[in-house]
Formats: structure tokens, C-alpha cells, sequence
């Protein structure tokens, strides 16, 4: 009961006009960082960090929680409508997302999103509310071969994005897998594939591979259609559309996994909203009702990720909040918020400033709702970009692709890179090659590698402790599970035909 | 050069400033500086390299009347960054904050693509003092049961790196007869945990980096790398007092380019000694139980630098 009271005072505190203008600015500008790709999730909270010196804690607090939920959701709009993924945990919204839009059902998609969003961040709410004691324990348990499993996991969704062709899907993960280890080995500083070029040694931007693949590959595929003149399709008529009530009880299920899902990777330090979407995605593939149509623009393939991306915040404030423990880079900036205002989360947090604590947890409720509310009426806004003609809305595509591209290291070689790899994605949709896949592996990639080397450099190269550890062994039998069942069809199925 | 996100960020930085006080249009009548200073950290944001620079750049705009809007460039212990400094024009519109763990690569035999002489130390901004720490409720209490434990059992000590100055003190430490194994977390909240979970024995860090550890009961520390007790922690072994001449301090700087004119160079040291004695600096520096006298500008800390560099050879 005290902890209801105490979120009763955190819900009065949020809702202080100066907190809640506060609040509202942190969500706009949550969305603004996450549409824009490039301007990652963690680049704005750093940018408002500077912007809180002057503001007391709890609007400081606020504000960057506010950005951090919405961040989350953002970038489903260009993943959607353009194919640009904001964020890398937008990608696998946009193999289902993308797909709908195509067929007509934008406002359908975005609603979907919205809908999602809402369902995982107040699940997670909720959980970090009641749950993060239990949660904080189970985080301290959790080591690399434990991270290693997870990302693992999220590696294995492969099976679902290859389409028709496992063979071609994991040929695309490999080369993804290749890209990734350009660069300076991040244990022994090794360099690898670097042929001397300085641009290289630092490796290749996951956004490059992610953003130039999808992005520039489809604007290559439209000028090839040669759809310059027309407009994607005409939405003058369209009006945002939630799902309906049937609609949504027919996907609880999708919920009910990816919420808890998201949640307790969020939990992992290191794992975060990107590998929650991944791995959520894959689950569905495996075990979702409606597994076969996963990837041609159906509701669970949007539901998924994105639920599981935003319950992950409720996640990450778990470690932060109850062990100091910033378990992702914007919960990093908002622990240096705490610490800029001489309060230090932890264990003694709750009870030295439980009245901020739970007026963090009070903000997430809010904001999550919040961010829902400003998205409503922003899709309908932004659906009618789809009115323009093709080439107009490609050169914009185009634009954003090359912003991205210079956002991180703001070099000339990593354009150059990003048409590289736009020609890439281009020739993989015409040949019928995934491109899902590469992407995947250009992410997860070096967090695979580096959980793996950790693990082991500490285990002396056994890697029976993979299985032998309960829960890194239990998540592998699941990775196995997927990774073979699969095969296991294919087999049974071409058995049937034989025997048929 | 800086691509249209980087010039946002600058704008971003412009309105910061002036939301602070600050007045660019002050500037006109200067010679140096007449627009932002782009000051790049060499690691992510939220760390300890990321929270020096934000201080320093806060303190130095109003000094030199221009916005320093922060530029995170992480990547291979501090080289990305450090070559974004070096590949720009030596004019003194770029900075940067350059750590002991970037500095430490020049002490390693494998030549690297670039040399001290590349560039300019402005100052010594902040040195602290480094050690071993355990978990806070764990089994091992003290140094001497790390030594008693390390004797008979493999520890393992979780580190930024290998080939570090973390990895080098470990090296060392093994020279005693001691079972240690180096496990690199690049990530800080994964090296914690791995501590606090019990997933490792034992944590290299900077005391100041793990102060809310430390006052949250969650870890505690055993030995510093000191010559002298530290003042926190006077009860705390040092590798003087169990008979080591190990004595590693971690330290970050702020450089410029090597050939920044002389102008610029002088102003950009006079203003950073001026500001690194603000009683707001100061504080900063007990905030992060730093040495108090860790400030060293221009000739002092190119000698401060270069001695460290030959001491970390002589541990190769």
C-alpha cells in the first residue's frame, strides 16, 4: 500500500504546471531525436542534459525521462512511412511496419505503434512500480554469459527474416557479421580489414550499414520502378486509426510476451530497447499464432517490437534507480543528472529521496500516455507526407539518409560508405536476398563478440558454461529451439511430400 | 569539418550559451576566439572523461566569450577522437580531452600512428588516484585477504581493458605470486556489476569514478596505487606500504593540435589556469576526490605527461 501512496505524491508533483510544461517538451523532443536518424536516443538526452544545470532535480529528472520514453517511439514514423529506421531498435518495426503502409494502411500501421507503445510502457510502469526489488537481484545475477545468450537470441530471429531462403538469410548474416568485426578489435586492439584506410580502423557504423541498406536501397529501388511522378497514395481521406478493440484481443498474446520480454531485457545492463525488439520480433516468429505471415505487414510484426521497445525503460530504471547502475546510455545521463544534483541512486535511494524516485516512476506513467496523446494527433499529420510525389518524397529520404550518415563521426569517407552499402541493399531486393539479416548482424554483431570474448578470457575458453549456468543455459536451449525447429519443419515437410 | 547534425549540435550549444548568459556577439572585437570551439571527448557521454569536459567547457565560455559546444567521439580507447583533433587545422578551434588510458598506448612498443609530439597539452585538468576494490558485503574484506585468497585461488579482477593501465597493475600484482586474471568490461555499469553480482573478485577504478558505490556500501576499497595513504581512506593499504613501487595515476588532460599558433595557445592555457581555480572547479575536483593539486598548465604538464609515459614503459 505505502508504495501507492508514494506514487500518489509522485503523480501530484508530476503534475505541477512547471513539471508537467516540462514534461511535455521532453516528449517532443524525444520524438525529434528519434525521427531523425543519425540523432540517436542517447546524442538528444546528452544534448538536454546541459539544459537541466539550471532547473531543479525533479523537472531536470522529468525532462530527460520524458525524451527517454518518447525516444523510444519516434522513430517509428520514418521507419514506417519512409523505411528509415530512426534508431537501430526501429528496424525490425519497419519489415511489418513498411509492409502495411505499402498496401495502403499507413494511419492503420502508426496506430498499431501508438497502441503498442502505450501497452508496453504502462506494463513496464507497473512492473518497475511493484517489481523492482525482485528485478534489481535478478540483474546482479546476470553476467556475460548471460548477455552473450540474450544478444544470441536476438541473432536467431534470423530464421524468421530470411523469407522463403534460410540458406540466403544466414549468407546475409554473415556478411552483416563480417561488417561488423571492421575495425579495432575492441578486447586486444587488433586491427581487421583495415587495409590501411584511417576511416576503417574505427569500424563501420552499424547506422551506415543500417541506414544506407534500407534508406538509400529503397529510393534506388523506386527510381529503378521509375514512380517518380505518383504519390505513394493519396491520404487526404485518412485519418489516424487505432486498431480496433476485436483487432487487439486477438493479438494479447503478442502483448503479454513482448512486454514481459522487453521489461526484463531492459533489466540487462548493456541489452536496452534495440536487442528487446530484435529478440521480441524473433520470439514471435517462432511461437506467434499468425508466424507464417510474419513479414508482410501484419499487426503482431508491428506489436512486438515495439512494445518490447518501450517496456524496456521501465526496465533499464530498475538497475539505475535501485543499484546506481546505468544499464544503457540514456539511463547513463540521467544517473549524471542525479549526481550533477548531489542525489546518488541507489540502494539507500528509495529511502534518502524516495519522493524523487517515485516521482520518476509517476513521469513514466505520465509520459508514456503523454507521448500516445501527441502522437495521436501527429499522425495524421504526418501520414499526409506520404500526398507528395515519389521523387520529391525520396530526395528527402535521400537527405535524411546523408544527415545520418554524417551525424556520427562527421566524415566524407562514411558517405561514401552509406551509398556503398544503399547500392548493397539495393541489388539484395533485386536478386531476393534478405537484407534483414545483414542489419541484424551489423548491430548485434560486436555485442555479440564482445560478450563472448569477456566470457571467454574469464572462463578460460570453456564454453560449456554457456549451458551449465541456469539462465544463460536456459536462454540457449531456447536460442537451439529456434535455431533448429526450423530445420526440423523443413525436413518433416519435404518427408510429407515424399511420402504424399 | 562538421557535417549539418554537427553544426546543429554547435547551434544547440549557441543557444545553451545564451540561455546561460553567455553573449556570443560579444566576440566581434577579438581576434581569437570569434567562434565556437568545438571541444571533442574522447570517451562516451556520462563518464568520467565526459563530465571533466562539460565542466571545463561550462567554465571556459564566459572566459573566452564564445560557445564550446561538446562533441562525444568514443572508439579504441580514446584514438577516434584523439585522430578527429589531429585531422583538423591546428587553429585552435578544436580541443580535446585526452585521458591517461589514451596516453598509455605511447608506452606500448607497437608504434603508434601518432606521437606527443602531434600535440599541444593545454593543462592537466584533474589526476586521482586509482585501486582495487570488492564488493562491499562479499568475503573478502581487506588487502590481506585478497593477498591470502590470490595465493591459492584464481581472482578475477574486472578492468577497462587489456594491455590498459588497469591490465598493467594486475601484471604487476601477478609479480607477487598472486592468481589474478584481467577480464575487460569496457562498459563501467558492466564492470560494477560484474563486482557487485560477484562475478569478479576484485574492481580497478579510479576512487572518484565509484564514490556512490562507495558511500552506498556496495563496494569498498582494499589497496590504492598511492605512495601515501589517500586522504578518503586513510586506512586503506597503498602499494607503498605493502613494499610495491607501483604507483599508477589516472589523469586527463586538455590538448590542442601541435603548430596552434601561439596566440591562441597561450590564451586557451592563461584562461583554463584561471578557471581550474574557481572555487566551482575546485569543488569539482573534491566532488570526484581528485588530488587537490591536480592541476598543471602548459610546460608542467607536457613534463607531468611525458614522465608518466616513461613510467608506464618501465612497467612493459
Amino acid at each position: 500500500m505505502e508504495p501507492l501512496i508514494h506514487l500518489a505524491h509522485g503523480f501530484g508533483s508530476v503534475f505541477q504546471p512547471v513539471n508537467l510544461v516540462v514534461l511535455v517538451v521532453g516528449l517532443v523532443l524525444g520524438l525529434i531525436v528519434a525521427v531523425l536518424p543519425g540523432l540517436t536516443l542517447v546524442m538528444g538526452v546528452v544534448l538536454a542534459l546541459p539544459f537541466t544545470y539550471g532547473m531543479g532535480i525533479v523537472p531536470a529528472l522529468i525532462l530527460l525521462t520524458a525524451m527517454y520514453v518518447s525516444g523510444t517511439y519516434g522513430g517509428a514514423f520514418t521507419s514506417i512511412l519512409f523505411r528509415i529506421p530512426g534508431e537501430p531498435m526501429d528496424v525490425p518495426l519497419l519489415w511489418d511496419g513498411y509492409a502495411m503502409a505499402r498496401a495502403g494502411e499507413p494511419a492503420l500501421a502508426l496506430g498499431w505503434t501508438l497502441f503498442s507503445a502505450l501497452a508496453g510502457g504502462l506494463v513496464a510502469a507497473i512492473a518497475m512500480v511493484l517489481l523492482s526489488g525482485p528485478v534489481a537481484d535478478l540483474a546482479l545475477r546476470l553476467s556475460t554469459p548471460e548477455y552473450f545468450a540474450v544478444i544470441l537470441l536476438g541473432l536467431a530471429s534470423v530464421v524468421t527474416l530470411g523469407g522463403s531462403s534460410l540458406p540466403k538469410a544466414l549468407i546475409s548474416l554473415a556478411l552483416g557479421l563480417v561488417i561488423a568485426t571492421v575495425g579495432t578489435d575492441s578486447t586486444y586492439g587488433a586491427m581487421r580489414f583495415t587495409f590501411d584506410i584511417p576511416l576503417l580502423e574505427d569500424g563501420i557504423e552499424y547506422i551506415l550499414v543500417m541506414v544506407g541498406a534500407y534508406g538509400l536501397g529503397e529510393v534506388l529501388s523506386r527510381v529503378e520502378q521509375r514512380t517518380g511522378g505518383d504519390s505513394v497514395q493519396k491520404t487526404s481521406t485518412i485519418s489516424t486509426k487505432l486498431p480496433s478493440l476485436r483487432a487487439i484481443t486477438a493479438v494479447k498474446g503478442t502483448f503479454a510476451r513482448s512486454s514481459i520480454l522487453g521489461f526484463l531485457i531492459g533489466v540487462i545492463p548493456g541489452a536496452g530497447a534495440t536487442i528487446a525488439s530484435f529478440v521480441s520480433y524473433g520470439i514471435e516468429g517462432q511461437y506467434g499464432r499468425r508466424r507464417q505471415e510474419l513479414g508482410q505487414g501484419i499487426a503482431e510484426g508491428i506489436v512486438a517490437p515495439q512494445t518490447a521497445a518501450t517496456s524496456s525503460v521501465g526496465g533499464a530504471m530498475v538497475p539505475l534507480l535501485t543499484l546506481g547502475i546505468p544499464g544503457s546510455g540514456a539511463t547513463a545521463i540521467i544517473m549524471a543528472a542525479f549526481l550533477l544534483h548531489g542525489i546518488q541512486p541507489g540502494p539507500h535511494v528509495f529511502f534518502k529521496s524516495g519522493d524523487i524516485v517515485y516521482t520518476i516512476f509517476a513521469s513514466v506513467f505520465v509520459a508514456v500516455i503523454g507521448m500516445c496523446i501527441l502522437g495521436y494527433f501527429a499522425i495524421k499529420l504526418l501520414v499526409k507526407v506520404l500526398d507528395f510525389p515519389e521523387a520529391i518524397t525520396s530526395a528527402f529520404v535521400v537527405m535524411f539518409c546523408f544527415m545520418g550518415a554524417m551525424a556520427s563521426r562527421s566524415t566524407v569517407g562514411d558517405l561514401w560508405l552509406i551509398v556503398a552499402f544503399g547500392i548493397v541493399g539495393f541489388l539484395f531486393e533485386r536478386y531476393r536476398f534478405p537484407i534483414a539479416p545483414m542489419v541484424l548482424g551489423a548491430i548485434l554483431g560486436p555485442l555479440a563478440e564482445t560478450s563472448f570474448m569477456t566470457t571467454m578470457i574469464s572462463f578460460h575458453n570453456d564454453w560449456t558454461v554457456f549451458f551449465t549456468r541456469p539462465i544463460s543455459g536456459s536462454i540457449m536451449a531456447v536460442c537451439l529451439a529456434a535455431l533448429l525447429y526450423p530445420a526440423y519443419r523443413e525436413w518433416r515437410d519435404r518427408r510429407l511430400v515424399r511420402v504424399g | 569539418m562538421i557535417g549539418p547534425i554537427g553544426r546543429g549540435v554547435a547551434a544547440c550549444a549557441v543557444s545553451i550559451s545564451l540561455a546561460c548568459g553567455v553573449a556570443p556577439n560579444k566576440a566581434a572585437a577579438q581576434t581569437y576566439p570569434t567562434r565556437p570551439i568545438e571541444m571533442i571527448v574522447t570517451w562516451g557521454p556520462g563518464g568520467g572523461a565526459d563530465q571533466t569536459g562539460r565542466m571545463i567547457g561550462k567554465l571556459l565560455e564566459p572566459e573566452l566569450k564564445v560557445s564550446i559546444p561538446v562533441e562525444n567521439v568514443a572508439g579504441a580507447s580514446g584514438v577516434t577522437g584523439l585522430t578527429k583533433l589531429l585531422g583538423g587545422q591546428a587553429e585552435g578551434y578544436q580541443i580535446a580531452i585526452v585521458t591517461a588510458d589514451t596516453l598509455a598506448l605511447l608506452a606500448d612498443p607497437k608504434p603508434q600512428r601518432w606521437s606527443l609530439n602531434d600535440l599541444s597539452p593545454i593543462a592537466v585538468l584533474i589526476v586521482q588516484n586509482s585501486g582495487f576494490f570488492v564488493k562491499g558485503d562479499g568475503p573478502l574484506k581487506t588487502w590481506a585477504d585478497v593477498e591470502a585468497k590470490a595465493k591459492t585461488t584464481e581472482l578475477k579482477v574486472a578492468v577497462t581493458g587489456l594491455g590498459t593501465p588497469d591490465d598493467m597493475a594486475v601484471e604487476q600484482l601477478k609479480k607477487r605470486g598472486l592468481k589474478l586474471l584481467s577480464v575487460p568490461f569496457a562498459k563501467p555499469a558492466e564492470r560494477y556489476v560484474a563486482v557487485i553480482g560477484g562475478h569478479a573478485d576484485l574492481l580497478y577504478e579510479q576512487a572518484g569514478d565509484v564514490r556512490s558505490f562507495i558511500e552506498n556500501k556496495q563496494l569498498a576499497p582494499v589497496l590504492f596505487l598511492a605512495n601515501a595513504p589517500v586522504a578518503q581512506f586513510p586506512k586503506v593499504p597503498t602499494t607503498k606500504s605493502i613494499g610495491m613501487n607501483l604507483v599508477l595515476d589516472q589523469f586527463r588532460t586538455i590538448m590542442a593540435k601541435a603548430g596552434t599558433p601561439p596566440g591562441p595557445y597561450k590564451l586557451l592555457t592563461e584562461k583554463v589556469a584561471q578557471t581550474t581555480r574557481s572555487p566551482e572547479y575546485v569543488k569539482f575536483l573534491q566532488d570526484q576526490w581528485a588530488d587537490p593539486k591536480s592541476v598543471l598548465v602548459g610546460d608542467a604538464a607536457v613534463r607531468y605527461i611525458r614522465e608518466q609515459i616513461e613510467a608506464l614503459k618501465k612497467l612493459k
